[in-house]
């Protein structure tokens, strides 16, 4: 198994989708979809096979793959994973996967472009994840914007325009700064190579400079407190597929981004600037918090949610120990499940009644029974109830917030309770109360809804009982991005 | 002249060139089947193509000489001549009032032209070049009086402010002349690296640019760039913002390298603002601009700015990467007027933006290709586009310029919103007309499928083509400077 290169193979297989629909003639739909499942599936299985080959012993790279691609300029094609890295790929893969089940009927027009433009997204997502070149590394991110200006623009709600343009925008002028750093980096060091540019030093202020030039495009894709206001527009225009790969994946790659370049690059702008994001990632929690409770839109509320946690990914990030740390890989995880599952929820009931505003459901458990039950195994794991996933990975960051600073541990612990708040209360709207006229004689749920939910309850409770099945990935590789990071900047 | 050794097979291309074109003005009149033309056309691109391989480098007179860099620029220009001439026969199929041998010929006198400019050894040949290269198509442009009444108004401002730039290029070949007492450009090589005139020599630099820049539409010269873009039949637009472009911003990296190579730096200092207003205006006014054609005008603005921003800092690896980006630039432009054209053949108004509403629906293969087209010029990886954008960047920062570079990063965020609302409304408006649809001959989707080829594949792995590239550099400055 070890001579196959199984990253390439889970990067570019997509594409035999991709060429198969682009010759299938776009009137015979059903076989489109079915080459994406299978497709999307496939690419599923061998990023199953990446974790069973996972090595738990080692904590640097593994699967590496590397061959000439820009030598004029000194840049490969360089790929591998390690523990941060690599639960993303499965998480990308499945979440494709169930993108594919949950369009399944919901997108009825331009139906090739749909899935053509899904497997892209796929492509490159997997490839933010694996590759170790920076401008690699820089293409495959900037790649993610085109599938998803398309997915957002042309299968969204009625906003859809706004909404994407703006998504667009906002992501490309952040990533600019990162690509000038990259460059600046490159003509220091004379490489785009990740593993060869650890443990350099710069003079002071560069180092804060680059630091703030990448900051700023992981900002904005996390979304952070003040560059956030894309995230509700996409968010809420976007076809359920499109929020589900947002939440699933694509706000995650910002996080990815700050553990894998920020922290072990820049360790001593790190320290310098760690209190900054912390004060930003609490704002994002309470403010994006309280913001849940005024909405009146469901994808708007869970998107805003979205901010609040992704607040608490960023304060595990820069709590800069261990737990933290793994709090906020696990977290992450957990978000793109719980998240995805919500925004799949939603979904499920928006194409049956066509409308997104609370007002318009309530009693919902009655009518909808085994729906309302779903939902609320959601509802909860994302309050982050004890035994469900949210409740391991968010009590982790707190954990490791507090062994570094107990004001923000404490500030970020009101989050949940808000959380709390705004969840139970737009639960107890839609699913209780008295029955709206608008959820009565509700089709049930269709197979592809049931095949996409369940893995996701399932997960739920997996790693919300057996977290280390997980957390076991990423010890090694935790300590070395924050061992490396002790080792130059422990002053 | 006594003694005079002309090495014809040096000039032979251009000599077949020239009797080509000479052939469409005598003979046009007597054949009445007009597509004998775009054949004979075709396959001069091929052959000429095919036979630039075996032309010997060398000295026509000592005023033109066919080396490296001239013949790998114009085996280039072949190539995208190719296109340019199977997309005016798209168009010709249509509007028939234009289809005369002399079309093409004037063309072909065209691509002469800047062959001349290529392989220029002074400034006098250099300007002949220049001229002949834009001349033909002032009345390409008016004869679009047929379709357009608006295409004199094109045809003249074109005229009169690429006169004005004749204008400032002759006074720079005064001040040349009078600091070196020659117009070849060893001499004044020779001159300028003697470095006690540096200012003077900077000032005819200056009028020089002025001249240049104005036939590269780069502010604050742009204006005609708009009104004779839309006043053009739209191949002679495909032909004047990507080939004409291409053809002049090569010519100029040889200038600087042949004539004013120890003092590049500062020239480079020079066009540093004019590159950054180029993109800043370029894409700002291409963002209120309702018409395609209008647009595209305003985004080739913005794209020679990038293009020259490769000789700010002055090194030969830069000049290469304004090579490439010039290069892609070409296909990119080829690739969306193909598309155009096919739109405009049969829907006369399609050049109206809201009026592509709901293309996608209709044609989604052509709305595929403009979608590759449109991210490209975006430069969006991973397109061509980010890969020229990318390189230029590199050279920018490696010679010091990070603001600057930050800066055109910057504007590179502004000049995507216009592709971006072209894609909008091609993908997600509701369509408003229904489209007619016709053949679209074999060729032409031979031209679109290879531009959109080329633009995936520069994006994806340029190497090959940036070697080509800068080698052909490397092995021209070799040879150039060996003497010294």
């Amino acid at each position: 198994m070890s001579s196959l290169p199984l990253l390439s193979l889970i990067l570019w297989f997509p594409l035999v989708g991709i060429l198969s629909i682009l010759f299938t003639p776009r009137n015979r739909e059903n076989l489109i979809k079915t080459i994406a499942l299978v497709t999307a599936i496939v690419d599923f299985l061998f990023s199953l096979c990446l974790l069973l080959n996972f090595d738990f012993q080692n904590s640097g790279f593994q699967f590496v793959e590397k061959s000439e691609w820009l030598s004029i300029i000194n840049s490969s094609y360089y790929l591998g994973v390690d523990g941060v890295s690599i639960l993303f790929i499965p998480l990308s893969t499945l979440v494709t996967v169930l993108c594919v089940l949950i369009s399944w009927d919901s997108i009825t027009e331009k139906v090739k472009e749909f899935y053509l433009a899904l497997l892209f997204t796929n492509i490159a997502m997997i490839g933010v994840f694996v590759s170790l070149d920076l401008l690699l590394f820089y293409i495959f991110w900037e790649a993610l914007l085109i599938p998803m200006y398309l997915i957002i623009g042309i299968w969204g709600g009625p906003r859809r325009i706004y909404s994407t343009i703006k998504f667009f925008l906002y992501t490309f002028f952040g990533s600019i700064f990162m690509l000038v750093a990259i460059i600046y980096i490159f003509l220091q060091y004379g490489t785009f190579e990740y593993t060869a540019l650890l443990g350099k030093n710069y003079p002071t202020h560069i180092e804060r400079f680059l630091f703030l030039a990448f900051l700023i495009a992981f900002a904005v894709k996390v979304p952070m407190w003040p560059v956030h206001t894309w995230l509700p527009d996409a968010h809420t225009e976007a076809p359920t597929a499109g929020s589900v790969i947002l939440a699933g994946i694509l706000i995650k790659l910002g996080g990815y981004g700050m553990i894998r370049f920020l922290l072990p690059l820049f360790p001593n702008a790190t320290l310098y600037f760690a209190n900054l994001i912390l004060i930003l990632s609490v704002i994002a929690i309470i403010y994006a918090g309280l913001a849940c409770l005024w909405q009146s839109d469901l994808k708007r509320l869970i998107a805003y949610s979205s901010v609040s946690h992704m607040g608490f990914i960023t304060l595990g990030i820069f709590s800069l120990n261990p737990i933290g740390l793994k709090g906020a890989i696990l977290q992450m995880i957990n978000h793109g499940i719980v998240t995805g599952a919500l925004f799949m929820c939603v979904g499920v009931i928006y194409d049956r009644t066509h409308s997104r505003a609370i007002s318009h459901y309530g009693g919902l458990a009655t009518t909808f029974p085994f729906y309302a039950g779903l939902f609320m195994i959601f509802t909860l794991a994302s309050i982050g109830l004890p035994g469900t996933n949210g409740f391991v990975g968010e009590f982790l960051i707190l954990q490791g917030v507090f062994l570094r600073d107990k004001l923000f541990s404490a500030l970020g612990a009101t989050g949940v309770i808000i959380g709390a708040c705004y969840m139970l209360w737009l639960y107890q709207r839609v699913f209780f109360e008295k029955p709206s006229p608008n959820v009565f004689n509700l089709p049930p749920l269709k197979w592809n809804e049931l095949i996409a939910l369940l893995p996701m309850v399932i997960l739920v409770f997996l790693i919300g009982l057996y977290p280390s099945l997980l957390l076991d990935f990423m010890k090694g590789s935790v300590f070395m991005i924050l061992n490396h990071f002790m080792n130059i900047g422990g002053s | 002249m006594v003694g005079l050794n002309l090495n014809v097979g040096a000039f032979f291309l251009e000599l077949i060139l020239l009797v080509t074109g000479l052939f469409f003005f005598l003979v046009d009149r007597f054949i009445s089947r007009k597509s004998y033309a775009f054949w004979i056309c075709l396959l001069l691109c091929i052959f000429s193509g095919f036979i630039i391989l075996f032309i010997p480098f060398g000295e026509f007179t000592k005023a033109f000489r066919n080396d490296f860099y001239s013949a790998t620029l114009k085996f280039l220009l072949i190539f995208g001549f190719f296109f340019v001439v199977i997309l005016a026969k798209e168009y010709l199929v249509t509007f028939r009032a234009l289809e005369y041998g002399e079309f093409y010929g004037l063309l072909i006198f065209s691509l002469f032209g800047s062959f001349i400019m290529l392989s220029s050894q002074d400034f006098l040949t250099l300007f002949l070049g220049l001229e002949l290269t834009s001349i033909p198509i002032y009345f390409l442009i008016a004869t679009n009086f047929l379709y357009q009444r608006r295409s004199i108004e094109g045809a003249i401002k074109y005229f009169i402010v690429g006169a004005l730039g004749s204008l400032f290029f002759i006074l720079a070949l005064g001040i040349f002349y009078y600091l070196s007492g020659s117009l070849y450009f060893d001499i004044i090589l020779t001159k300028v690296a003697q470095g006690d005139r540096r200012e003077e020599f900077l000032a005819g630099i200056v009028f020089l640019l002025v001249g240049f820049s104005i036939k590269l539409s780069l502010v604050p010269f742009h204006m005609w760039a708009p009104d004779a873009y839309e006043a053009s039949p739209v191949p002679v637009t495909a032909y004047l913002a990507g080939f004409i472009k291409f053809a002049v911003l090569s010519a100029l990296i040889k200038v600087l390298i042949i004539a004013f190579s120890p003092i590049k730096d500062d020239v480079g200092q020079l066009l540093l603002w004019v590159a950054l207003l180029s993109i800043l205006v370029g894409s700002v006014l291409a963002i209120i601009q309702e018409n395609l054609i209008r647009l595209l005008a305003y985004s080739s603005i913005a794209h020679m700015g990038y293009a020259l921003l490769g000789l700010v800092s002055g090194e030969y690896v830069g000049y290469g990467f304004s090579i490439f980006y010039g290069f892609v630039y070409l296909f990119m432009t080829l690739g969306l007027f193909s598309v155009i054209i096919y739109l405009y053949r049969y829907n006369r108004n399609i050049l109206e933006i809201s009026n592509l509403a709901g293309l996608a629906k209709e044609l989604p293969l052509f709305s595929f290709m403009a979608l590759i087209f449109l991210f490209s010029l975006a430069g969006i990886p991973p397109t061509a586009g980010f890969m020229a954008k990318f390189y230029v960047f590199v050279v920018l920062i490696k010679g010091g310029f990070l603001i600057s570079a930050v800066l055109g990063l910057l504007f590179s965020v502004i000049g995507a919103y216009p592709y971006l609302r072209i894609l909008k409304v091609i993908y997600m408006d509701r369509p408003s007309v229904s489209f007619n649809r016709g053949a679209f001959s074999f060729l032409t989707y031979l031209a679109l499928y290879i531009s959109a080829f080329l633009v995936i594949l520069l994006g994806i792995y340029p190497q090959p083509a940036i070697e080509f590239i800068q080698r052909t550099l490397y092995l021209y400055l070799t040879f150039q400077f060996l003497h010294f």
